[in-house]
């Protein structure tokens, strides 16, 4: 499997950094947006004087090639306090953030100074930043592009923090505790909504960055009976590109009617994991090799994969592959709970599958114009791949575990043994 | 064993030939002679110059879209095998994939006729369809060819893998039966058609119904009247899913109820005398020969259970296709004449005949008498000219 993070590669001039604890005070998380509305008008009018003065940013760096310190640590300022604030809304941190975007924050943004920047990039800045707001509107990671909070409230549903915001108010709520992988999540969402912000702002002319997981420190993802394996390169031939969605036609109408097996087979599982407390080995094949086969048509549908899929599901027969563990106990409460227990999991699936629609249009053009993938966008589509994995996994009774909400692609690698004795034990 | 299988090969031909003649019975009279049609007079010289403008452009589009699309399956057929490392789906799937390849490479080179010939007909009035409409709302009908030869290299690959080089018999049949399901689908999932709304319409097609011995066949109509002026209908279905349909364009005014009435009875008349049942035999005649050529033309690359041998499969079904059209035109020609005679016994309305197929040629533009390689290449009904001079036989025949 390919490592999710390459140290060759250059350090994004804008990175989040992540202290929480994961702890939340309940009674603020009650109130939280009533608690935020100064925080609500506030960014409004700190909003209007930052695009106003961006305005001034881009003239500077059109002709000057760099950004004046002063503009630059204005709309620095106003970038992270989008974060606390963000941050704050959706319940990644806890503490009421500060109305200047000075102080440290448990979930906070590193700008480096200002650097040279090309003129064409400045000069078109607004046009291609356009499929990163598109990104980051979906994942809802900014109050300052106003689609995270405001459109996406305004709409009864949107972004993945929203998502987040809403199951993560429950859970804390009940527990006091933000669970790890939708903070996770909505930090990655937050990130890549600094970084678009950033770039749309003048402050740096470093595209954003969709790989999942690129926070200081990385973000966990304890090992999961569906885990995802990415072993694809990045070329996409134009010609199966253009003609991606009457190719998969075969594949849905045949997956169709595999659905219509695979809801009586997870009934059955369901009758039978209630008396014996485990599903049958075969029924746990049957309805994971159809997982399977949805993940590599969904896969080669969003351009996220490269090859046309089979049409089984076999394990190790796509580059973008499940793998599900065997049929375990489970324990006979939540099997008889599963579809309510599903209802969380299944809506943060839509966020990402959102994430992936959207991952989908966006790659579907660079792949037709350029005939390969952004990386950032592949991993992006691939780890949306995995959260939805999980959850049908879950709802089918494939395994008991719940959905790790978690935008990290893959568990991170163990480390290698070493290959030498420190010098103390030689001694 | 050589002498059993050139036994088995005459009894095969025999067969072929004995079910072709039966198929190509007619109950239009042996030896009917069609008076001369002054197209002048009947049609008048402005319509004929304007129809056979229309005409000559789209001939010239078809011959030039049909030497693209063999020269670019004949490129598909020399390097479309680089795409099988794009499959991850094993040798059925990966034949499929080459396949759905090959009709997009098609299509796509296809996309600038089909767009010429779009402006042609909008030029002209024939066509209201608006370019986007028609090159996306391609994209929908390309899904559908895409199953469809999905569905076909699945039978076809499958028995060769099975049974080697003797798949082409059994491979026809199995073709034949999944064409005659189709068929009979058909009519029960075809989008957007309603009952009508005029009971004297239903009134006057129960009426034909009767004359032509059958009952129960539903009438619908469909909508297409915002995408084109044309006026037409069909009948499909087998069995129990039989039924005629009328485009709205005939409905709008332009044409008389006894005119509608000799649509409808040509209509009826395909019903009653089995030209879809017949269709699905003469599709299974053809299939058979088709199949044995799929199966001699790629044995070199490994026979049709190779993935292999798909690009170079399209390009011998296309060439087969172009090869036997004449045929499957004059099969289709003959079976048009029946029901056009069928719908003269119906009717007893010459006049309105002639007077449908003077319409015709108004709202459609058709040449009356195209060019004679066209008419035998192209022309799935006998021409406008043709079936006047039918309806005029017909009267000759009653004494009128």
């Amino acid at each position: 499997m390919r490592s999710v993070s390459d140290p060759t590669e250059r350090v994004h001039p804008v990175r989040v950094t992540v202290s929480d604890d994961l702890r939340r005070s309940r009674i603020t998380v009650l109130f939280r947006l009533l608690l935020a509305l100064p925080h609500l008008v506030w960014v409004s009018l700190f909003g209007l004087a930052a695009f106003t003065l961006a305005f001034v940013m881009w003239l500077a760096v059109l002709f000057e090639r760099r950004a004046p310190a002063s503009l630059h640590g204005f709309l620095a300022g106003y970038t992270r306090y989008t974060v606390h604030l963000t941050a704050y809304l959706c319940l990644a941190a806890d503490p009421y953030p500060s109305f200047t975007g000075g102080k440290p924050y448990p979930v906070d943004v590193e700008i480096a100074p200002p650097a040279i920047q090309g003129r064409w990039g400045a000069g078109f800045r607004i046009v291609l930043a356009i499929p990163a707001f598109l990104i980051s509107s979906t994942l809802g990671g900014s109050v300052a592009l106003g689609s995270a909070y405001g459109g996406a409230l305004a709409g009864g549903f949107g972004g993945l923090t929203v998502v987040v915001g809403f199951l993560g108010w429950f859970a804390s709520i009940a527990r006091g505790r933000m669970p790890r992988g939708m903070r996770d999540a909505a930090v990655y969402a937050i990130g890549y909504g600094a970084q678009t912000t950033a770039y749309a702002l003048m402050l740096t002319d470093r595209y954003p960055d969709a790989v999942p997981g690129r926070v200081e420190p990385s973000p966990e993802l304890p090992g999961h009976p569906v885990a995802i394996t990415v072993d694809d390169d990045l070329r996409r031939p134009r010609l199966l590109v253009l003609f991606r969605f009457p190719l998969v036609v075969p594949h849905v109408l045949w997956l169709t009617l595999w659905f219509v097996l695979v809801v009586a087979a997870a009934v059955a599982a369901w009758l039978v994991a209630l008396v014996l407390g485990r599903i049958p080995r075969f029924l746990h094949r049957f309805i994971a090799a159809f997982v399977r086969a949805c993940t590599h048509l969904f896969a080669f549908a969003t351009v996220v994969g490269r090859q046309f899929p089979g049409f089984v599901g076999r394990e190790g027969g796509y580059p973008i592959d499940l793998t599900i563990a065997p049929a375990a106990r489970q324990r006979r409460l939540g099997v008889l709970a599963r579809l309510v227990l599903v209802v969380p999991a299944l809506l943060l699936a839509s966020a990402y599958f959102g994430v992936t629609i959207v991952v989908a249009v966006l790659c579907w053009l660079v792949a037709l114009a350029t005939g390969r993938v952004p990386r950032g966008m592949r991993d992006l589509g691939a780890a949306s791949l995995r959260y939805q994995a999980q959850a049908y996994g879950y709802a089918f009774l494939l395994t008991s575990r719940y959905p790790d909400s978690s935008p990290a692609l893959a568990a991170p690698p163990e480390a290698p043994p070493a290959l030498w004795l420190e010098p103390a034990e030689v001694v | 064993m050589r002498a059993l299988k050139l036994a088995g090969c005459f009894a095969l031909v025999v067969g072929w030939v004995a079910l072709a003649w039966i198929l190509a019975g007619s109950v239009v009279p042996d030896g009917l002679s069609l008076p001369h049609v002054d197209v002048d007079s009947v049609f008048g010289r402005d319509l004929v110059d304007r129809a056979e403008r229309y005409e000559r452009l789209r001939l010239v589009l078809w011959v030039l879209g049909t030497l693209v699309t063999l020269g670019t399956l004949a490129l598909y057929a020399r390097y479309g095998r680089r795409f099988t490392e794009e499959s991850a789906a094993g040798p059925l799937g990966t034949g499929m994939l080459l396949g759905m390849l090959g009709l997009a490479i098609v299509w796509l080179t296809q996309l600038p006729f089909a767009v010429v010939e779009l402006w042609w007909s909008r030029r002209h009035d024939v066509s209201e369809m608006g370019y986007l409409e028609a090159i996306f709302g391609d994209w929908v009908a390309l899904g559908v060819t895409f199953v469809s030869v999905c569905v076909a290299l699945l039978v076809v690959m499958g028995l060769a893998r099975w049974l080697g080089s003797w798949w082409w018999i059994p491979g026809a049949a199995v073709l034949t039966a999944i064409a005659t399901v189709v068929v009979f689908v058909g009519p029960y999932v075809y989008p957007g058609l309603e009952r009508p709304d005029d009971p004297g319409l239903v009134a006057r097609y129960e009426r034909i119904e009767r004359a032509e011995g059958l009952r129960g066949i539903p009438l619908r109509v469909e909508s297409v009247s915002e995408q084109t002026s044309q006026a037409n209908a069909f009948a499909f279905g087998v069995g129990p899913s039989r039924r005629v349909v009328l485009w709205d364009t005939l409905l709008d005014g332009r044409f008389t109820d006894r005119e509608v009435d000799v649509v409808l009875a040509h209509e009826i008349g395909h019903h009653s005398r089995d030209h879809i049942a017949k269709a699905i035999g003469w599709f299974g005649l053809f299939a058979l020969p088709g199949a044995l050529l799929l199966m001699l033309s790629t044995r070199r690359l490994g026979g049709m259970g190779s993935p292999q041998a798909v690009p170079l499969a399209l390009l011998v079904a296309a060439a087969w296709t172009l090869v036997t059209m004449p045929a499957q035109n004059l099969v289709s020609r003959r079976d048009e004449a029946e029901a056009d005679w069928k719908a003269l016994q119906a009717t007893h309305d010459p006049e309105a005949a002639r007077g449908l197929f003077r319409e015709f040629a108004a709202t459609s533009l058709g040449d009356p008498s195209p060019p004679t390689w066209a008419y035998l290449l192209l022309e799935t009904h006998p021409t406008l000219e043709q079936r006047v001079a039918m309806a005029d036989a017909w009267a000759a025949r009653q004494g009128g």
